[in-house]
């Protein structure tokens, strides 16, 4: 087919935007510290609150072993959800942008197929975890209460703890598992286009 | 070289290379700073192995692909509902339909003509992309063909 249509030219005539570099270096700052800013809240509320837990173990001294082991699944269970976190924050930072887009693309699949793997297998632990934890925590406190209100404490934190495993888990999981389904099915898509005449 | 010199030298290659992905000049803008904010945060690591273009624009397509990611799909801007009845010397409107033609292709072929439009060698396009030079050279081939078509099926 002839191609007499100057492209290159039309191509070039776009208006462009003028570059402002104050602009860029006030976005810079702004885009550092937003995402700082989200890791470091998340980070130091659950420290704290694990620390928190400690002192009241040092504070009070439980006499049964069940609070103690209540304490440290609790205590994991925040721990664990943090090193998640964290390292899914890692996986961004390490992929390398100069790479070449087919190699980038992989990349990207790859990423988001491990979060996909992380999110919900590690969903259900900490929930088992905290779950177990704060029932047997509990039980000391209860075993000191009178019977109604033992059952009533342990009706209401259990009704918590299935509310949240019931519902919201799953839901939490299969909302996260659609979003990155769809994002993987995408970005194999689009790698898709660059193999579809390498033959 | 110094950040604020490739900054200004490549500010408007990058911008045409994020609106002929998008073709929607706002998130061509926060494309293409997003782009310089990495090239900002990555030019220390830069090593001279590729020429500093190919770098820049490796950064920038993949940063288009990454948005991918960010999206609902952009809403593309639609042509003025006057245009196919203007007769005006203007370029204007064809200008705007090469982009909005472009940001309709598939999203590989998008950075694929653009890097052609904005003149990088085709041995260049092949390294930022990943595919070997003769089925870049294929794949401009039909980009223009389509591109052509479809200005043609428009009258232009």
């Amino acid at each position: 087919m002839e191609n007499n249509i100057d492209f290159k030219n039309l191509w070039k005539q776009q208006s462009v935007s003028p570059p402002n570099m104050e602009e860029l270096l006030s976005k810079v700052k702004h885009f550092k510290s937003v995402s700082m800013r989200k890791l470091v809240i998340t980070n130091v509320l659950l420290i704290a609150t694990s620390f928190f837990i400690g002192f009241i173990w040092y504070r009070y001294q439980p006499e049964l072993i069940s609070t103690k082991i209540g304490i440290v699944l609790i205590i994991f269970a925040m721990v664990l959800y943090l090193f998640v976190y964290n390292k899914l924050i890692t996986f961004y930072k390490t992929i390398d942008d100069n790479q070449s887009n087919s190699e980038y693309l992989q990349k990207l699949i790859s990423i988001k197929a491990k979060q996909h793997y992380l999110q919900s297998s590690v969903l259900s632990l900490y929930f088992i975890l905290l779950g177990s934890g704060l029932s047997l925590y509990m039980y000391e406190y209860a075993s000191r209460m009178t019977i109604l209100w033992a059952i009533v404490a342990y009706a209401v934190t259990l009704g918590w703890i299935g509310f949240t495993w019931f519902y919201l888990r799953p839901k939490e999981i299969k909302k996260e598992q659609n979003r990155i389904n769809t994002l993987i099915a995408k970005f194999e898509a689009v790698n898709n286009q660059l193999n579809a005449d390498e033959e | 070289m110094e950040f604020e010199n490739i900054y200004k030298t490549y500010w408007d290659r990058i911008f045409r290379l994020c609106m002929g992905f998008v073709n929607d000049y706002d998130a061509a803008q926060d494309l293409a700073q997003e782009t310089f904010i990495i090239v900002w945060q990555k030019l220390d690591t830069f090593r001279n192995e590729s020429g500093i273009g190919t770098w820049i624009f490796r950064i920038a397509s993949n940063n288009c692909l990454r948005q991918i990611e960010k999206e609902k799909r952009f809403s593309k801007s639609e042509l003025p509902i006057h245009l196919s009845e203007e007769k005006q010397p203007s370029l204007e409107p064809q200008i705007q339909f090469l982009y909005k033609c472009i940001a309709e292709l598939p999203e590989t072929e998008r950075i694929i003509i653009s890097l052609e439009l904005e003149d990088v060698k085709q041995a260049e396009i092949a390294k930022i992309v990943g595919l070997s030079e003769a089925n870049i050279r294929v794949k401009i081939h039909r980009i223009k063909e389509k591109l052509t078509q479809k200005f043609k099926e428009n009258g232009k």
